[in-house]
């Protein structure tokens, strides 16, 4: 697994599982799977902006960018690549 | 009655107020819990944020106001200090047309409702009530009561029951906003109650969509059927597609503090309920919600709100304890028990 996908993996277990990574996918869909809420998707955008150094737009607030481990890490890559 | 739940018997974090018994929680060799440590960078550049904000919403009304047909803004109203202080501001600060909508849970205090009509009648609001039918609410909230149907995270920031009841609120005026073509969307949260950077936000139809399903989908299909109509039907997400309002809750970023926010209410008409309890001051269900939560989690369903309220050092750490490690009012918890028959 990439440092990215550890990173984000990591904060998650530890934020919203409570330690316990049990079915944690890369593909899990955290809306879906009750893992995270609507405003715990917002308390995730806090830490990638931190810890990434991305700004996420409001219009790139989607499933499709933020909804699983897999959708994030080519979402983040995608950003920091075309910023670079 | 006995909760173990007082700051004596627990140990509570120094700093905060959040107690031993909250999920994933540990403390350093100050009693300082590690969400205190986690947030003290951010807290440093809050007041920079909030003024970032007030600027942010600035812009955002004066690009929106008297472009809607009808009204600017739709305001989720429970008649409770906050959403009235919210409507105070929009209407006197900011001079929108507002639409002050009330969802009539059948646990709406009689004090509430006095509220809402002295402050939209004072400030000139338009406003109404959605009822839905008691086997509605009464199903909805036994079975909250009694079990817990939504995810892990989202019960560290409220109880089932009243995840239950914001859940229809908030979808309820969302649909409305989309019908009647309303550029903003309104809530009362305090500062401790959403992250800041949801203060001010589109809201985006696809997450919407996923969020709202998600919701749904964690309720039996007998009450899913019962509450749909009151969330935003599927083929909105389409036709509305590009009415999807922004989302605003001031009070994230406006100075709050409570004493003074019931000394402004007191002078257009809101005066202070004295039959609800230390955590909402309009809903007769929140007593007994609490109660449930307390014991099957340990801890109180606010706790996770207050405990960001003392961080930011907009309430005092004794008031933020007497909020939260106070009995529960046992004639009020009674009180939704019978009527619910539970
Ligand atoms: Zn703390």
């Amino acid at each position: 697994m990439s440092d990215m996908k550890e990173k984000i993996r990591s904060f998650i277990v530890e934020n919203f599982l409570f330690g316990d990574a049990g079915e944690l996918k890369e593909d899990t869909s955290f809306l879906n799977d009750g893992i995270i809420d609507s405003t715990g998707i917002l308390e995730l955008v806090d830490y990638i902006e931190e810890n990434f150094g991305i700004k996420v737009e409001d219009d790139e607030l989607v499933p499709e960018n933020l909804d699983s481990i897999k959708n994030l890490e080519a979402y983040i890559t995608r950003k920091t690549q075309s910023a670079a | 009655m006995n909760y173990n739940y007082k700051p004596k018997e627990l140990t509570l974090c120094t700093h905060c107020i959040l107690p031993e018994t909250f999920p994933g929680i540990s403390f350093d060799e100050q009693g300082v819990c590690k969400y205190c440590r986690q947030e003290e960078k951010k807290i440093i550049h809050l007041d920079e944020k909030k003024e970032e904000y007030r600027k942010k919403l600035d812009s955002l009304i004066d690009g929106t106001r008297n472009k809607a047909p009808v009204y600017d803004v739709i305001l989720a109203y429970s008649g409770g200090k906050d959403s009235s202080y919210t409507l105070k501001l929009l209407r006197e600060k900011y001079d929108l047309r507002i639409l002050a909508i009330t969802l009539d849970n059948h646990f709406v205090s009689p004090a509430a409702f006095k509220n809402i009509k002295n402050v939209t009648d004072h400030l000139g609001v338009d406003t109404y009530s959605v009822r839905p039918p008691w086997p509605v609410i009464s199903e909805m909230f036994t079975l909250t009561a009694k079990a817990d149907v939504f995810s892990k995270t989202t019960l560290l920031r409220a109880s089932s029951v009243c995840t239950a009841c914001i859940g229809i609120v908030k979808n309820l005026i969302l649909k409305t906003a989309l019908e009647m073509s309303v550029p903003l969307v309104a809530f009362g949260w305090s500062p401790g109650q959403a992250p800041i950077q949801s203060a001010i936000m589109k809201t985006n139809p696809g997450m919407a969509q996923q969020a709202q399903e998600a919701l749904l989908n964690s309720f039996p299909e007998s009450i899913r059927k019962k509450i749909i109509p009151y969330y935003v039907p599927k083929t909105y997400f389409e036709i509305y597609r590009e009415r999807f309002p922004q989302n605003i809750h001031p009070l994230a970023f406006f100075d709050y503090d409570e004493k003074n926010i019931i000394k402004e209410l007191g002078q257009i008409g809101w005066m202070e309920p004295k039959d609800t309890d230390t955590n909402s001051s309009n809903c007769l269900m929140n007593a007994f919600a609490n109660h449930c939560h307390i014991e099957r989690h340990g801890f109180h369903p606010y706790v996770w709100e207050i405990a960001n309220m003392v961080r930011q050092g907009v309430m005092e750490r004794e008031e933020g304890i007497h909020k939260i490690y106070s009995d529960q009012n046992i004639q009020m918890i009674n009180f939704a028990k019978e009527r619910l028959g539970i």
